[in-house]
């Protein structure tokens, strides 16, 4: 487990050593188990950056504000680092522009699991871990459960719990946890397409249109997104079956090849709709067809602006 | 007039392979069905995927993309690229429950007007045994 004041004195050597303009980080929220991001701007600051398994953010969504010039420091889990990957690849920020402080980590707490095991959650609970268990404390009282019942469905599988690239690394570099079978998405495809549409039908129809899922997505950073382009006017206003569905196609389609399946999005989504089933359809359909895996090396390139003669044709009629 | 369903189907040709063929299907008095309406794009890299979705939403009941052979493409990676892009809507069209043969992609050369015609009349038999579609139409007007 990564303690926060063996955090906290890396960030001040950083500080200290190079010209970072801010580090992107973890603070706590004014009262509770809730983590949020914290902006560092000084070295006095710093006193305020923790890092616990409650911190599920995906920071990499703070690089679409930057810039262009100077360098920021960012802390990254294993996840948040693909993303990271995936912005250098699409020269979105430099790698020498970045200072990145990667957590190796034992997987976050998902707070719908948690508040559901613990209805009368107190916002005063602490959190340890122990091996392959989480050790809340709550009102003195501990109560030690295992990591599987309570982290984030990606956790479960893992593939890179340390980070990928990192200037400097907290925490015991980490196995993999498993590997991506994709179990989930298999299962679905099974279904017959009409079984498949009632599905999805009952699930875009609870589609508000907010667009939480675009603005927290690391990769979603167009500054003009087609669904509030007027001329032509792609998508249109009313929240209607067919403008539902044809926004989640095309938000799943923008952010193909792109997305690294960090979960933000399904968890930020008011109306719970599954989204990383759509995500992770196409992660495996890339990983299938193009041998393509986003967000693990800064030298490849994006997957739909590079080709192979002998890609797959079987959509040819 | 027979009361069977017609299909609306949409087009996208490149205009320098498949447009062509389309031409000389016309030159050469070939019989295809009137069902398909052409709209000629530069390349069918051209054919965004919101294009599709769009067709679709207003009222097509399949589209039809048509680029040149591979290696063949007037600005050398277009037609590759759009393989990627179609391959990868198609099986998301199938996953979300959308039948996939409503979107088909067909490389005809400027020389195969036969094949043109071909091609159209043998899309326009499957996308008019689907039926219309009506999964995401619109119907909102704004």
């Amino acid at each position: 487990m990564v303690e926060g004041a063996e955090l906290q004195q890396e960030i001040e050597k950083i500080f200290d050593t190079s010209d970072v303009q801010y580090i992107i980080g973890y603070s706590t929220d004014t009262g509770g188990f809730i983590r949020i991001p914290f902006f560092a701007k000084q070295k006095q600051d710093v006193a305020h950056l923790i890092f616990s398994p409650f911190c599920v953010n995906n920071l990499a969504m703070y690089l679409k504000q930057y810039e262009g010039s100077g360098k920021i420091g960012i802390v990254v889990k294993g996840c948040d680092c693909r993303s990271v990957i995936q912005l250098i690849t699409e020269k979105r920020i430099a790698r020498e522009n970045l200072v990145i402080i990667g957590i190796s980590c034992g997987g976050v707490i998902d707070q719908k699991k948690l508040q559901k095991k613990y209805p009368t959650i107190d916002r005063s609970i602490e959190v340890m871990e122990k091996d392959d268990d989480f050790i809340f404390i709550m009102k003195g009282e501990h109560h030690q459960i295992p990591k599987k019942e309570l982290v984030l469905e990606k956790c479960l599988h893992c593939e890179n719990p340390t980070p990928l690239i990192y200037d400097v690394l907290l925490g015991e570099k980490k196995q993999s946890y498993g590997s991506e079978r994709y179990s989930d998405v298999r299962q679905f495809e099974e279904k017959s397409l009409s079984e498949k549409w009632k599905f999805w039908e009952t699930q875009f129809n609870r589609c508000i249109r907010c667009y939480a899922c675009r603005n927290i997505c690391p990769v979603c950073y167009c500054t003009e997104c087609s669904a509030e382009q007027l001329n032509p006017q792609w998508l249109r206003r009313s929240v209607t079956l067919s403008e539902n569905t044809v926004w989640h196609l095309t938000r799943a389609f923008h952010v193909a090849g792109r997305c690294t399946g960090c979960g933000e999005c399904e968890r930020v989504c008011p109306m719970n709709i599954p989204l990383m089933l759509l995500n992770r359809k196409i992660l495996k359909e890339v990983k299938d067809l193009f041998e393509y895996t986003p967000g693990i090396s800064v030298d490849e390139t994006p997957l739909l602006t590079a080709y192979k003669p002998d890609d797959p044709e079987d959509c040819i009629s | 007039m027979s009361d069977q369903f017609e299909p609306s189907i949409l087009a996208f040709l490149c205009n320098w392979c498949s447009y062509a063929g389309a031409d000389l299907a016309g030159t050469s008095r070939l019989q295809y069905p009137p069902n398909v309406r052409i709209i000629r794009v530069m390349c069918s890299g051209r054919v965004n995927p919101s294009f599709v979705l769009n067709a679709l939403q207003q009222g097509i009941d399949g589209v039809i993309i048509g680029g040149c052979y591979p290696g063949e493409c007037h600005y050398t990676q277009g037609n590759y690229l759009t393989r990627r892009r179609i391959t990868l809507l198609k099986r998301l069209l199938e996953y979300v429950g959308i039948d996939p043969r409503r979107v088909q992609m067909t490389w005809v050369s400027a020389s195969e007007g036969g094949k043109f015609a071909e091609v159209m009349k043998k899309a326009t038999e499957e996308i008019r045994k689907l039926g219309p579609m009506n999964q995401i139409k619109r119907s909102n007007e704004w």
